[in-house]
Order: C-alpha cells, then structure tokens, then sequence
C-alpha cells in the first residue's frame, strides 16, 4: 500500500513538497516563538486570499500571485510597525482582515463553484503541479541559504536585540527579510495544508521542541524532526485512509505536542 | 570586513569616548542637552545621576542606539559603526523569555567573533566568577544575579578595549559585587581597557573611577570624583537625602559600603 503510494507521481509531489516546507517551516517557526509572533502567520496566510482572488480574476497561476501579495503585506506590517505606535498583532488584524475581505469581494465577481480557493482554503495534496513543486523548491533553496547566512545573527537579534545592533547585526534589514521568508514560506505552503491550517506548522513543530530540549542546538534538531514525522506522516495517513491532508497533518503535529507534553512532565528537559 | 586595528593605549592617541555638545531628544521630549567630556584611552568613568536622569540615553547615544539630535560622539576618533569590534557592552536590563531553550555556552557564543577560540567562552566566564560548568546550563535558569555575569561575561569576550557597562553591578549580591570591582580593576590595570559604566554606588564609583560624569538631563559635573562628587553637587543631583561621609581606611578596590541613593547614606570619598 505504501509503496503503491508512491507509484503516484501527485504524492511523489506532494512528499517532496512537503518533506521541504517542513524544513522551512520549523526553522523560520523558531523565530515566530522566539518573538512571540504566532499571529503572524496565521495573518500572512488569510491575506493572500485576496492575491489567489486576483490570480483567479486575471487567470493567472495563483501561487506567484499570491506570494506577490503576501511579501506587500509583510512588508506593509513592517513598515508600520515602525511608524505607528500600533503594536504588531494590531497591525496583522487590520491587513489580515482587510486583506480577506478584498478577496471575499473579488471572489463574488466569479460564477459558479471555484476548486481552486476551496484547495487553498483547506490546502489538497492532489493540488500540487510541477510548476508549484518547482517554485517550492527554489524558493526553499533561497530561503534556506539565508537562514544558514544569518541563523546566529537572526538568534541574536531575536533573544538580544541591542547587543545585536552594537556587535553590527544589520537588525532592520534582517528583519524584514524575516517578514518576507515568513510570509513567502506560509504562501508556498498553503497548497498543501490551506489558508486556515498553515500557520500550524509553523507553531506546532517549535512549541512540541521547546518542551524537550535546553539547548538550541537540541531545539533545532527536535523542531525539524517533529515538523518532518508530522508531515509525512500525515501525508501518509491522507492517503491512506482518504482523509484531507492539511487536516491529517495537523491532527498528528497536535497529537506529537501532546505526546511531547507528557514527555517533558515524565523526564528533566535535556539538551 | 576588516577588523580594525586595535588602538595603543598612549597618550597622544584619540580620547577613547568624545562627547561634544550632544543632544538627544525623543521627539519633543529632550532628554539629553549639552552634554560634553572626554574619557581618556585606558580610564575607568562612571556616569551618575538619579533615575530617569538620561544615563542610559547617553550610554545608547554613544552605542549609536539612539541618534543625537546635535553635537558629535566619537570612539577612538571615529563613529562608532567604524570600532564597533573594540567595545563590548552589557546592558542594564536583558528581558528574554526564559523558557527558550539555549545554554549561557550557546548564547555567550552568540557575540564571538570568528577569530576568537572557542575556549574563550568558558575562559570569560570563569573570569567573572561563574563555574566553568555554567556553559552548559539553561540561560533562562540563572538568577538574576548569575545572569548579570553572564552579560559581562559576553561584553568582555572579544577582549575589548572599551567596556561600556549600564549598572553592571544589579543584581549582583556583595560577594558578586567584590568580584565585579576585581575584575574591572584587573581588566583595566593589566588590558588597560578603558571602562565606562552607569552606577548608583557613590561609594564604588568614588573608590574605582578615574571620573566621574554627573547627568541629570544636563552635565552637572565631570572630573575626577574628589573634586567632582562635592556635597553641593550630591545634593544637586539627588536631593538633601543624600549626604557623604569620610571613611577614613578605604582605598580603591576596598568592598563597597553604603550605596544606593534615595536615603541617608555613607558614601566615602
């Protein structure tokens, strides 16, 4: 059955996708923990609904549409973060909300039953095609040597921000690329576990390792393997028992931070 | 990038910290006006002056945290951005959430330059008074006291040949505190590294400081601390609460008496 499985070249796609969003996803999640900025995603992620709309409108290829719209909506969140006293979550409200609402209004001037916003509503392991897979890899690639770049100064700007500054982390510039690796990792994701669901696996992996480890080496580790098992096996189990894969794969990534949780209260937290 | 050449300590060479005429506002609200001292290359300074007085302002003016509204700062003769490698900085406060999951080993290696061995880390922070097994231990689990060491600890990594401390001794417990003074005596007579710290402990800074800087939004007094810390100017900086005592028998690197202002003190001069 497992090997059947793979027989598939859309599950092929789907695990490649998958095993990468992982990676990428728990790395840039230790950021969102460490700055306490869950919401983030969750925001970035219902605002590119209005990017899918306009690909939809326009009929274009919805993913680089809605990368597109979610890097300006970063990028908006950003700047406003530094010229309001709004605080952040506010702003990600705001944008969020607005955002969707743009997309609930372009969406109306379309006829008829749209698969394409139910699948980036509820994420589908069918939906992804080789273009999708091609633009998830390079985009991972992109990202991913970033992060290996800048991981210290990133940790350090996180956990210290004004020793970071002063020991010449170019802090405002890494941040807002951080924005944008965010919300660029959240939209190539959403394919897979939908608008409603992605921002889970950026939180789930993080939050399950925090509570095992004491190290960040440790931390680092436990993240990326928790997000991959989470995953794969969720993908697995989608297509094994025919169930909505976004859904399946949060399903496991809560039930390994439950698993996690007993864990941590059973054995002293080691590195 | 180049790291720049390390600077001798002579005489002939740039004051270590220049500040001239520097003002620092936020927004309307100015903090800081016509501030002006040198430190020389090799001195220990403290800033004082009550709380809210603009002590950390200028510590983050000088850090190039906070822009000057006017006047000039300059490190070694140059913008800071241009030395950044030669100073090290510990702040007063380090809000962190604690249950983050890296050892006081992984965050001191955070600062370490590339060149720096790595035994550099655990050699720092036995120097400040930690067991040499603390670079394993969980960041988040330290007092607050062990963590103000930590802080130091990571300031003085690169070796640095400025040290700039924002009230590097709270938290500190006495035995911490004796340890503190050891070191920035130790530092500054064997490195001559130059050292300017904020302080509330009139006793320490009067004991260990070569000068000592006066703020509160404006400079009160600057020089060396006999001639700086008058009654006059005590009472100007915090209040009739606040008076000095001789203590005849304490010299400098001696354990700090009465400190803390806000009360009637013991301060030694």
């Amino acid at each position: 059955m497992i090997m059947e499985m793979f027989s598939f070249a859309f599950m092929q796609r789907a695990f490649v996708a998958g095993a990468l969003l992982a990676v990428l996803l728990a790395a840039l999640g230790i950021f969102v923990t460490l700055r306490k900025m869950a919401f983030f995603g969750d925001g970035i992620a219902h605002s590119s609904l209005a990017g899918i709309a306009i690909a939809v409108l326009a009929g274009a290829a919805p993913l680089p549409v809605a990368l597109a719209w979610a890097v300006g909506v970063a990028l908006i969140i950003f700047w406003l973060e530094r010229s309001t006293k709004l605080a952040s979550d506010t702003l990600i409200g705001i944008l969020f909300t607005a955002s969707m609402a743009l997309g609930v209004i372009m969406m109306s001037f379309t006829h008829g039953y749209q698969p394409e916003l139910v699948t980036y509503l509820f994420g589908s392991i069918l939906a992804i095609q080789s273009s999708d897979l091609t633009i998830i890899a390079v985009m991972t690639a992109v990202i991913a040597a970033w992060l290996a770049l800048s991981f210290r100064g990133l940790i350090y700007m996180s956990l210290a921000k004004e020793n970071a500054v002063v020991a010449g982390v170019p802090v405002n510039i890494q941040t807002a690329i951080l924005y944008v690796a965010l919300a660029a990792a959240t939209v190539l994701g959403v394919k897979i576990l939908g608008i409603i669901l992605i921002s889970a696996l950026l939180v789930l992996p993080s939050a399950a390792a925090l509570m095992l480890v004491s190290s960040f080496r440790g931390y680092l580790a436990a993240a990326l393997a928790i997000a991959e098992l989470m995953v794969l096996t969720g993908l697995t189990a989608s297509y094994l028992y025919d169930l909505p894969s976004g859904a399946t794969i949060i399903v496991v990534g809560t039930l390994l931070f439950f698993l996690a949780a007993v864990v941590s209260r059973l054995r002293p937290a080691a590195g | 990038m180049p790291r720049p050449s390390r600077p001798t300590n002579n005489q002939g060479g740039p004051p270590a910290i220049a500040v001239k005429d520097c003002t620092v506002a936020y927004g309307a609200n100015v903090v800081l006006e016509g501030i002006s001292f040198e430190i020389a290359q090799g001195q220990v300074a403290a800033v004082i002056g009550p709380n809210g007085s603009g002590k950390t302002t200028l510590i983050k003016a000088i850090l190039g945290l906070i822009p000057v509204r006017s006047g000039e700062i300059r490190v070694f003769g140059k913008h800071f951005h241009a030395v950044r490698d030669l100073v090290g900085y510990a702040p007063q406060r380090f809000d962190f959430d604690r249950s983050f999951p890296i050892t006081v080993g992984e965050f001191m290696n955070l600062a370490r330059h590339p060149h720096s061995p790595a035994s550099r880390v655990a050699e720092k922070i036995k120097e400040v008074g930690l067991a040499a097994q603390t670079v394993r231990v969980q960041l988040g689990t330290l007092s607050g006291g062990q963590l103000q060491r930590v802080l130091i600890a990571q300031a003085i990594l690169n070796n640095p040949q400025i040290l700039i401390l924002d009230e590097p001794a709270s938290g500190i417990d006495i035995a911490g505190e004796a340890t503190f003074q050891e070191l920035i005596a130790h530092l500054n007579q064997e490195y001559g590294t130059t050292v300017l710290m904020i302080s509330h402990d009139i006793a320490m800074v009067s004991r260990l400081v070569d000068n000592v800087i006066c703020v509160n939004r404006q400079m009160l007094c600057y020089g060396p601390p006999k001639e700086a810390l008058t009654a006059r100017k005590i009472d100007e900086l915090f209040g009739p609460a606040v008076e000095l005592y001789e203590h005849p028998g304490h010299k400098r690197g001696d354990r700090a008496h009465g400190h803390e202002h806000g009360q009637r003190t013991d301060h030694e001069l």
